[in-house]
């Protein structure tokens, strides 16, 4: 975990000190500079190729090309399943800056800025993904205090905790993949990689999360107890909510909007079918260029489709009736969708053959 | 707020002065107790603290006897106390036999490892298997530059190691915790917890397991028996095994402490005058040692149960004896 590597905390130690003693004109020069030191010591030469793509997003003109060549680099190292210190992040906050400013959604980018943004150390190991006007708000709002230091701290802590205790001790129960031979085992190994991908991702979002903190730089919250969500799209609100607004603003509302430009305008449920398994298998393809993930996406993608046509498709006086929203349909929805979410993980945890067999296993249906 | 971040930091500091004193006694009784010494889960996290605490403390009132191996050493299915290292100490009680096998674990780990504790130890047990070492090792013990390259392993970044090796001179806890979790555990506390789990859950039950509830074991045919050859010959180097074979025998006759190897018969490639020929240049340091276990003994074809494990250890500690 470089998080708990002693270059990591040595490094940031001293963007730390930089940071708080700097006049704050200069804050967004010490995280840049700091957090090119980082990626020197953790990605060597590659810094120069995050460098050179930041530059390029820099210039207006250029940054078209940035663009492109960061969705080219991000295919060819998930294709080549060696992806770079945190470049799927970066790939998708390089072109947030780009879109948005093609949109105007962004008007003034300042160099020593986006150097901050695109090399800040803290959320280019797991995310948050981050926007760039709200990061340059925070840095210049940022308000060094002990208060800021003690809950920075508090989350630190809270994510190492989770992560050491929690989701590394699930992670021995999920090894037993290797030699599972019931239902029963099947479902257990299943359910514990549930819940340690949650703990695990959740930890270092809350460390990236508490590290912005003792800056007093406030980062956006990825994780927002996803298991509780009673239905698949309430749950892609609350998991790694980062990616799920990139991709709900710059893929979903787009490719919706542009379908309503088609004839396909007569059916909208076709439409919002299609925009969800177009983006999901994005989502599942930013995770890895493998069958897995893209099954995943797809999975994804086509339960959002089924409750979306659930949803507009169930009557009103079911709708409207009060044991709709009670507290027993409540449990079985949050319940439901923790289950469809579990079973969705098995490709994602396992090569596909092997995530065969284990489905096989959990549904009896296996020699 | 400040008070409070003084307050935490004035409890470490204050804490960290007993750690020395607390892993001294949490050690003496892990390594030099009378429990059965094996590494929890097959886990390799413990070789680190065990090779730490064996070269700090070369002086033993204990002969140490050191196995190596794989999963036949470590005792694959079976309780620690039924693998071959633990029947061993059985029969051996005036030694403190350790069982630092691990499931998959090469000749060329058994040999780095025994590098290191060479001075700690007076009898390793090293099986014969494969010939590479473990891509972890180095982050475990010291391994030179030399061996890095022939064993093909990476080095630990120097720069880290640097700032653990300076922050570990102020922070005992930071120096120490591995050694602490070995200590305690007998690995790390992740893999503690995870083992145990069952027992806690059946705690908090108030539920009493039946400890003593004996497993099934198919009953078992056939004779186990040991033997070293003898015929000198030629000493052969035309592998990598062979050659950690010998590096480790001249190492134990240049530390006057000896190594048995042992080859269970189905892996043992080299004939018995290769064998032969090994044990007579290397007398009395170094000696091969063939052990023959037929299948009807085991449970899986390789694999030994209780008894064919004990039939093993009395079989090697008969060699010895006779020797």
């Amino acid at each position: 975990m470089i998080f708990t590597e002693l270059r990591f905390v040595a490094l940031f130690l001293g963007c730390w000190i930089s940071f708080h003693f700097v006049p704050r004109n200069y804050r967004p020069a010490v995280l840049a500079f700091w957090g090119a030191a980082f990626y020197l010591v953790y990605a060597g030469p590659f810094s120069a190729v995050v460098l050179a793509l930041a530059l390029l997003t820099f210039f207006r003109r250029m940054s078209w090309i940035a663009a492109i060549a960061t969705v080219a680099l991000l295919a060819y190292f998930k294709l080549s399943l060696l992806v770079p210190l945190g470049f799927s992040y970066l790939a998708f906050e390089l072109l947030h800056v780009v879109l948005e400013r093609r949109r105007g959604g962004i008007e003034n980018v300042s160099l020593v800025d986006l150097l901050a943004f695109v090399f800040f150390a803290p959320a280019r190991i797991a995310g948050p993904i981050k926007r760039y006007p709200e990061f340059v708000a925070a840095v210049h709002d940022a308000e060094p205090s002990t208060e800021n230091v003690y809950a920075g701290l508090l989350r630190i802590l809270f994510g190492l905790s989770k992560k050491f205790f929690l989701a590394d001790i699930l992670s021995q129960t999920v090894a037993e993949s290797a030699w599972v031979s019931s239902t029963k085992h099947a479902w257990v190994i299943v359910f514990a990689y549930s819940l340690q991908i949650w703990l695990d991702f959740s930890a270092y979002s809350d460390i990236a999360i508490g590290l912005g903190r003792t800056l007093g730089i406030v980062l956006p919250e990825n994780f927002r107890a996803p298991y509780v969500a009673k239905n698949i799209r309430e749950f892609w609100e609350r998991w790694h909510i980062t990616l799920s607004r990139w991709v709900r603003d710059y893929v979903f509302t787009p490719a919706g909007r542009w379908l309503f430009g088609t004839p396909l305008r007569r059916v909208p449920i076709a439409i919002a079918v299609i925009s969800y398994v177009v983006t999901f298998t994005i989502v599942g393809a930013w995770h890895g260029l493998t069958p897995g993930f893209l099954l995943w996406g797809v999975y994804h993608g086509a339960l959002l489709s089924l409750y979306h046509v659930v949803r507009v498709k169930t009557p009103a006086w079911i709708a409207d009736h009060p044991w709709y929203d009670s507290r027993a349909v409540r449990l079985a929805s949050i319940a439901f969708t923790f289950l469809c979410v579990t079973i969705g993980w098995v490709p994602f945890m396992l090569p596909l053959p092997k995530a065969a067999k284990m489905l096989a296993l959990m549904f009896g249906i296996h020699r | 707020m400040k008070r409070r971040l003084v307050l935490v930091f004035l409890w470490l500091i204050a804490i960290d002065q007993a750690v020395p004193l607390l892993l001294e006694h949490l050690e003496r009784r892990h390594y030099e107790g009378t429990r059965t010494f094996r590494f929890e889960n097959s886990d390799l996290f413990a070789l680190g603290p065990l090779v730490q605490y064996l070269r700090d403390h070369p002086q033993h009132a204990h002969r140490r006897v050191v196995f190596f191996g794989d999963s036949m050493i470590f005792g694959y299915f079976l309780k620690p106390e039924e693998a071959v290292p633990a029947q061993l100490q059985k029969l051996q009680p005036d030694a403190r036999v350790y069982n630092a096998a691990v499931n998959g674990q090469e000749i060329g780990t058994s040999y780095l490892v025994a590098k290191e504790i060479i001075d700690s130890v007076d009898v390793l047990y090293v099986e014969v298997v494969g010939g590479r070492a473990n891509p972890l090792l180095p982050s475990l013990i010291p391994v030179d530059a030399s061996d890095l390259r022939r064993f093909h392993l990476e080095e630990p970044n120097r720069v880290e190691t640097r700032l653990e090796s300076w922050l570990g001179r102020v922070w005992h806890l930071y120096a120490d915790n591995y050694r602490l979790q070995a200590a305690l555990f007998g690995t790390s506390t992740r893999v503690f917890v995870y083992m145990h789990k069952k027992d806690a859950l059946n705690a908090l039950r108030g539920f009493v397991a039946n400890a003593s509830s004996p497993e099934v074991w198919p009953a078992i045919q056939g004779q186990i028996s040991v033997r070293a050859p003898r015929k000198p010959g030629q000493v052969l180097d035309r592998n990598e095994q062979q050659r950690i074979k010998n590096d480790l025998a001249m190492l134990a006759r240049a530390h006057h402490k000896r190594v048995v190897f042992v080859e269970f018969e189905w892996t043992n490639n080299a004939t018995d005058g290769e064998d032969a020929a090994f044990n007579a240049a290397y007398a009395p340091y170094a000696e091969t040692v063939i052990v023959h276990v037929p299948p009807s003994v085991t449970f899986d074809g390789q694999h030994l149960v209780p008894v064919s494990s004990a039939a093993v250890a009395a079989a090697l500690a008969a060699h010895e004896e006779a020797r």
